[in-house]
């Protein structure tokens, strides 16, 4: 017995070894990066960047770290236990990017023309008495997580766009969104606005009906950007550079596999399937493969930046007494690093 | 020998210092405040040398305009409304609901037998985990707020008199036996200030209780209440606001802590 166990633990070792030797040998030094990651589809490029192993090939050895929302991973990218994160621009991230400790220096996920955004859904109870266009939203109740998140700012978006005077909707900071699509279902508010993944579900079920489509509010919508420590883009450009290579290489391959579709059926189940390592995780593949597939938004090519998108969300914030009058585009973002528009 | 004994004893009269004393509480008023103003104090040196990060923990002056902000604006006096309304009911509530259905698993076997597993098993059930289902239940307005402060109040009260009420002397109660009292007079004369003590005590606990899930009860829809300055705050990060939240809390604790104090002065005089 003794024999045998020894006998395959020099078999396994043996083994480990040719495939160190084997396998194509990574950077004498990689970096160590860490990044921040939430669990949901938007957040791909990154995890197709470390499994297809753009990262490595940029020398950076990445770890993800896992985070429930946005703001938490917003501080612990001030704190510096998080190097890269993707997130929508929040009170939080301005704030923070105001004390000198965060950096936006890229964008993620954008409203496109031709591609499902993001939509905005009424209760049925709500629909049912009326609420079928956005301009109808005058005097309802629109969820949002918390005031001065990407919800509050759609809300006040669309009151613009439909013509009704901003606080004529009344805002319920619910918190998370969990939270708020239970109120939704349940009727205990009339209306909010989601990405088109959890959108469809949503109306699928029955409960929810769409009523409008947020690129017809926002123009160009930049909904979420890379941001890094202020630490990183000042002592380490070339990081942040590598970085930003491999996740653009990433992004490709999203848009190629869920957004545009010109990927092979069996690459596209192969992204699928790495995507789903952390997303979706808690249903069988087979269940998370077309949510992970439906409602894809474009995220920008090479990182791009929508540079007046970010401003008009900036001057709201400011607008709302959200953030400090100081919070200007300059302390927000550094356009060293990618093609800004 | 015997003869001996006293002559000898009377050389060792000695006077006996009173040995009782101790373990007592000596009230040292003044010595609180020192405490406070010295910690902060010491907190606002930290931030100005530059050694405390504004990001870490903002500076106590920072605080304190953050704090002034709020009573100019006049928000201070809505959020504190909206808050006290929502502690004191639900407070008020669960300590009402509590007494008396600890009272009733103390007194009654078939209803101990019956109910206190029921309440072992919900007690540390976590009430910010039931908030979705809390919002179906009672809806977004003040109900699910209260409710939520309500159910953190009655667990603790009801344990706190249930076992108050084991702990009174059983030697009282069976003296009010033997003079031949009526079962309701047992109860109100010996069995409910020989609780109090104990009552008083899960109330400390169940206010604590109360103000820490303030918080989380003004997750959920609240556009005033302390809860939902400091949640904003922190999305926000403004993380003076959130600190000035934070300390109005602690004051609102400490003078409940207070008003505790002096109930328990009030109603525990019988014990001398």
């Amino acid at each position: 017995m003794t024999n045998t166990t020894r006998r395959t633990a020099l078999a396994l070792a043996t083994l480990a070894l040719a495939g160190l030797a084997g396998g194509p040998s990574p950077a004498a030094a990689a970096d160590p990066v860490r990044v921040g990651l939430l669990s949901l589809t938007s957040h791909a490029p990154s995890i197709l960047a470390a499994g297809k192993g753009y990262f490595a090939g940029e020398g950076l050895d990445v770890g993800f770290v896992s985070f429930q929302a946005a703001q938490p991973m917003a501080v612990a990218i001030a704190s510096g236990d998080v190097d890269f994160g993707v997130t929508a621009i929040s009170g939080s991230l301005i704030s923070l990017a105001e004390r000198g400790v965060v950096k936006v220096i890229g964008g993620a996920l954008q409203e496109t023309e031709g591609v499902p955004g993001q939509k905005i859904l009424a209760s049925k109870a709500a629909h049912d008495a009326g609420l079928a266009t956005p301009a109808d939203l005058a005097g309802k109740r629109f969820g949002i997580t918390t005031a001065g998140s990407s919800f509050h700012y759609m809300a006040h978006k669309i009151a613009d766009g439909a013509g009704i005077p901003r606080d004529s909707i009344e805002l319920v900071p619910l918190n998370a969104v969990p939270t708020v699509i239970a109120s939704l279902k349940s009727g205990q508010v009339d209306a909010w606005s989601i990405v088109p993944n959890i959108a469809g579900a949503l109306v699928k079920g029955g409960e929810v009906v769409e009523i409008g489509s947020v690129a017809d509010y926002i123009d160009d919508y930049q909904v979420t950007v890379i941001f890094t420590s202020t630490a990183l883009v000042d002592d380490r450009p070339e990081l942040v550079q590598r970085f930003l290579a491999g996740f653009a290489k990433g992004v490709d391959d999203y848009n190629a596999a869920l957004v545009d579709k010109t990927m092979s059926e069996a690459d596209t189940a192969a992204i699928v399937a790495m995507i789903h390592e952390y997303v979706y995780t808690d249903r069988p593949l087979e269940a998370a493969d077309p949510a992970i597939r439906a409602g894809a938004m474009r995220i920008n090519d090479g990182g791009r930046l929508n540079l007046t998108s970010v401003t008009d969300q900036l001057e709201w914030f400011r607008s709302e007494g959200l953030v400090p009058e100081t919070a200007t585009v300059e302390t927000l973002v550094d356009t060293r690093f990618v093609q800004t528009y | 020998m015997p003869a001996e004994g006293p002559a000898g004893d009377d050389d060792d009269i000695r006077p006996v210092p009173f040995r009782g004393g101790g373990f007592r509480h000596v009230p040292l008023g003044y010595l609180s405040p020192l405490v406070f103003v010295g910690l902060i104090a010491l907190w606002e040196l930290g931030s100005r040398t530059g050694w405390i990060s504004s990001i870490a923990l903002p500076a106590p002056s920072a605080v304190f305009a953050a704090f002034l902000d709020l009573v100019e604006t006049g928000m201070l006096w809505q959020h504190l409304r909206a808050s006290l309304l929502r502690l004191v009911v639900g407070w008020t509530l669960g300590t009402i609901l509590g007494i008396g259905v600890g009272l009733a698993i103390a007194l009654f076997s078939v209803l101990r037998a019956g109910l206190a597993p029921v309440v072992a098993a919900l007690f540390p059930v976590p009430k910010i985990a039931l908030l979705p289902l809390f919002i179906v239940w009672f809806g977004i307005g003040e109900g699910s707020k209260v409710a939520t402060i309500l159910f953190g109040a009655f667990f603790p009260t009801v344990i706190a008199t249930y076992s108050g009420v084991d702990n009174v002397d059983r030697g009282l109660i069976r003296m009010g036996q033997s003079f031949g009292l009526a079962w309701a007079s047992i109860v109100r004369k010996i069995v409910l200030p020989g609780a109090m003590p104990a009552i008083l005590a899960g109330f400390r606990i169940s206010v604590s209780i109360s103000i820490v899930l303030l918080v989380a009860a003004e997750m959920i829809g609240a556009r005033f209440g302390i809860g939902a300055y400091i949640l904003t705050a922190g999305a926000l990060f403004a993380v003076e606001q959130l600190i000035a939240g934070v300390a109005m809390l602690s004051v609102i604790g400490l003078t409940i802590s207070r008003l505790i104090g002096r109930a328990e002065k009030r109603f525990l005089d019988w014990r001398g």
